[in-house]
């Protein structure tokens, strides 16, 4: 009876973690919980979701991502806070050791409030590199909302992202069907180093948007922070761990005010004129947002992987052997699992991108595109079939997939190649260079019977002799 | 009280409808591409066409455009006043800011080396649009003003540039064989296995020739019969355990046989060969 309730219980228990594929215990860390009100909708969103949270101010001396050296929570929030610093449980250090721990971060910035240092510290070490004047701020003078900020252009207004790259998956695009908008206020543009993989703009700045610092740059900017896509609005990182850091610059797109509000779009780039109201997709986006970062969209896993010799006899029954040999034909197949939302789906990526199998000892010998097989209700198969290269030593079936947005897949399995074996080379009879050499053994042989014939059974001929004695034949 | 209040807002969009009219423009835009010591070439720019003829700048020559922004007429100061420069392909864009004075008069100026290579090696014109904006309710300025042929000089290497490490596809690896061993022309091997067994005609022919014979053979095996025909024997099966031995047997199927048949060879061996000797010593040999 009692193991019956405990299943019961796994069961629930594993209904209620649908949330993240990553765990539901959430730290949101704010100044004054009073603030909690100003996030009601984008909370409420997040436990309707199934995240178990927790609120704790940076002052309070409870606050702690790690207890007696584990995680304590699977993801944190932080929530932008006047106070100078931060507290000693909350120091760059502890959060990036939270990142290599597999925890996901949510920091989201304001103009209103100057960012710590600690922060700051925190996104150099990650080569994001916030405005120097701490109240800088984005306008964009020509996508503004009219209704708020008619006067000081601060609000801007942006269409939903486009995929990055044309081969990388959009987890950002809503319905996809454009004409939304969503409002970022008085935010906190950031920049990226160029030389890090890791990093990826979520949100970038229109063309025409600019950083400035509203205390000093009244008259005109003229060394701006960063202009245009220069400046990320929403900045991602991704570490090698598939553990993910999201920056928003405005944690005021969060709040209540804006899910949902009215919106109008100021004259564009183009001169054409104000468009009608609409509402922001800000809920949507940030749902989007939040759900990238703690991991319930975009994780991959990877199920079965297989791999046999291919070359139509009884040994390809053989699973996963240990051993190849050089020259083998081999099949190698490998399946795999996307997260979404709260359930494993099939996993394909996006046209014009494919997964990749190498065939690596120190350095790939093959690199080849792996060909869909087969779609269960909750994952793809892929597969591809080579010839094991002509150089014995120990290889790896490698499946290094990473990309923008998705979570890392790094599969090693690791064979040993041998060279032929004395009796797997083509017989000497094949191989017309031979056939002198082997007639050669086949007239000895001949001869030799020959030989031992005439020795046993030769009968002597009487000598002739010449005239002076000599022997005549 | 409740009415007036909504009606308020109402009356602050009609006035920013009002306020509209105003834009941003510019009364007078020089554009200067200076060579080294030598008197620039001046273009006017529109305020509503580009100009017509792509400007091109050249490695060792600046460009300089001296602006008068003005607000509905007047001249004044916007907030932002930036000449962008974008490549057409790529869609990556540069921007230049103007240094602005109060009475609205400003300029920017740049020679190669402020382009990003990134820009400088495009292979269509870069596109120059021009942003007078500022806060407000004016219209705001942004207009296709000029298009920019980069001349590089042939003579100087551009800086390198290698694109960052950005996760996707890599390219595809095909292994590449080692290219399979080889024989000879098979004529020559014919030609060779002719002259080989070429000799067993010419070795059995120059023995019959010195009169070799098989005559002993009913007086040997009348006299020995069995140890003959065994000796014999195993000598031929010997040659077929050594056939065997070299197309499918392995060496442990070969020994017991062999020493079977050596034993077989030995025993009988000795009887024949003494028969041998016996005839050698009647003199018959």
């Amino acid at each position: 009876m009692r193991w019956i309730l405990s299943f019961l219980l796994l069961g629930l228990l594993a209904v209620v973690q649908a949330a993240s594929s990553s765990g539901n215990k959430l730290l949101v860390v704010l100044e004054e919980l009073a603030e909690k009100s100003k996030y009601s909708k984008y909370l409420g969103d997040l436990e309707a979701r199934g995240f178990e949270i927790t609120f704790e101010s940076p002052k309070s001396d409870k606050v702690a991502l790690f207890e007696l050296g584990a995680r304590a929570y699977d993801h944190l929030l932080i929530l932008p806070a006047k106070s100078k610093g931060l507290g000693p449980q909350l120091t760059p250090k502890l959060l990036l050791d939270f990142i290599n721990a597999g925890g996901n971060i949510l920091l989201t910035l304001s103009s209103s409030t100057p960012t710590q240092s600690a922060l700051i510290s925190l996104l150099l070490e990650l080569d994001i590199h916030l405005p120097t004047d701490r109240t800088a701020l984005v306008v964009d003078h020509f996508n503004y909302d009219t209704i708020s900020a008619a006067e000081q252009h601060d609000v801007v207004l942006l269409p939903r992202p486009d995929a990055v790259r044309s081969d990388l998956k959009n987890f950002f695009k809503g319905a996809g069907k454009g004409g939304e908008a969503i409002a970022f206020p008085r935010g906190v543009g950031q920049t990226l180093g160029n030389n890090s993989p890791l990093l990826t703009p979520l949100l970038r700045a229109p063309r025409t948007a600019y950083s400035y610092n509203p205390k000093d740059d009244v008259e005109g900017v003229e060394d701006p922070f960063a202009v245009g896509q220069q400046l990320s609005l929403i900045t991602t990182m991704q570490a090698r761990n598939s553990a993910r850091f999201t920056v928003i610059g405005s944690s005021e797109m969060l709040e209540d005010a804006w899910f949902g509000a009215k919106v109008q779009r100021s004259q564009g780039l183009s001169g054409a004129a104000a468009s009608k109201e609409i509402k922001t997709s800000n809920q949507e986006f940030a749902k989007e947002v939040t759900g990238w970062t703690f991991n319930e969209i975009g994780v991959l896993k990877v199920g079965k992987i297989e791999h046999h010799l291919n070359e139509g006899e009884a040994a390809d029954q053989v699973i996963n052997p240990k051993i190849y040999r050089v020259k083998n034909d081999i099949t190698y197949k490998i399946e795999l699992s996307e997260y979404q939302w709260d359930r494993w789906v099939a996993f394909n990526p996006e046209a014009g991108d494919d997964l990749q199998l190498e065939f690596s000892m120190l350095s790939p010998f093959h690199r080849l595109p792996l060909k869909l097989i087969y779609t269960t209700t909750n994952s793809t198969i892929w597969t591809t079939s080579f010839k094991a290269p002509d150089q014995h030593g120990i290889f790896n079936f490698k499946v290094n997939y990473k990309r923008p947005f998705l979570s890392n897949i790094e599969e090693k399995n690791t064979v040993t190649v041998r060279h032929f074996a004395h009796d797997e080379w083509p017989r000497s009879w094949v191989i017309s260079g031979a056939w002198p050499w082997i007639s050669g053994i086949a007239v000895t042989v001949v001869g030799w019977t020959a030989f031992v014939a005439l020795w046993l059974w030769s009968k002597p001929v009487p000598l002739k002799l010449t005239t002076s004695g000599k022997k005549v034949v | 009280m409740k009415f007036l209040r909504s009606l308020l807002p109402s009356a602050l969009l009609l006035g920013a409808a009002v306020a509209k009219s105003a834009s941003w423009g510019f009364d007078e835009a020089v554009l200067t591409v200076t060579a080294k010591g030598a008197a620039g070439l001046e273009n006017k720019l529109s305020d509503h066409a580009p100009l017509s003829k792509a400007v091109s700048l050249g490695a060792q020559d600046a460009l300089k455009v001296i602006i008068t922004a003005t607000e509905d007429g007047t001249p004044k100061r916007p907030h932002q006043a930036f000449l962008l420069l974008r490549d057409q392909d790529s869609g990556l864009e540069t921007t230049f800011p103007f240094t602005m004075k109060e009475n609205g008069k400003g300029k920017v100026d740049f020679t190669q080396k402020d382009i990003p290579v990134q820009l400088l090696t495009s292979k269509s014109p870069l596109r120059a649009t021009l942003l007078l904006a500022s806060f407000g309710t004016s219209i705001q300025f942004s207009n296709h003003v000029f298009n920019l042929d980069i001349k590089l000089d042939p003579n100087t290497a551009l800086p390198k540039y290698d694109a960052p490490l950005r996760y996707g596809k890599l390219p595809e690896i095909n292994h590449i064989f080692r290219a399979d061993p080889k024989s000879g022309p098979i004529i020559i091997s014919l030609f060779f296995v002719g002259a080989v067994l070429a000799t067993v005609p010419i070795l059995l022919g120059a023995w019959a020739y010195l009169g070799a014979n098989l005559d002993h053979l009913g007086k040997a095996t009348s006299s020995a019969p069995i140890s003959h025909i065994l000796f014999f024997g195993s000598i031929v099966a010997m040659e077929g355990i050594f056939f065997l031995y070299y197309y499918t047997w392995n060496l442990f199927q070969t020994l017991p046989v062999a020493g079977v048949v050596g034993l077989v060879a030995f025993l009988s061996g000795t009887k024949a060969l003494g028969e041998v000797q016996g005839r050698r010593l009647a003199g018959e040999r």
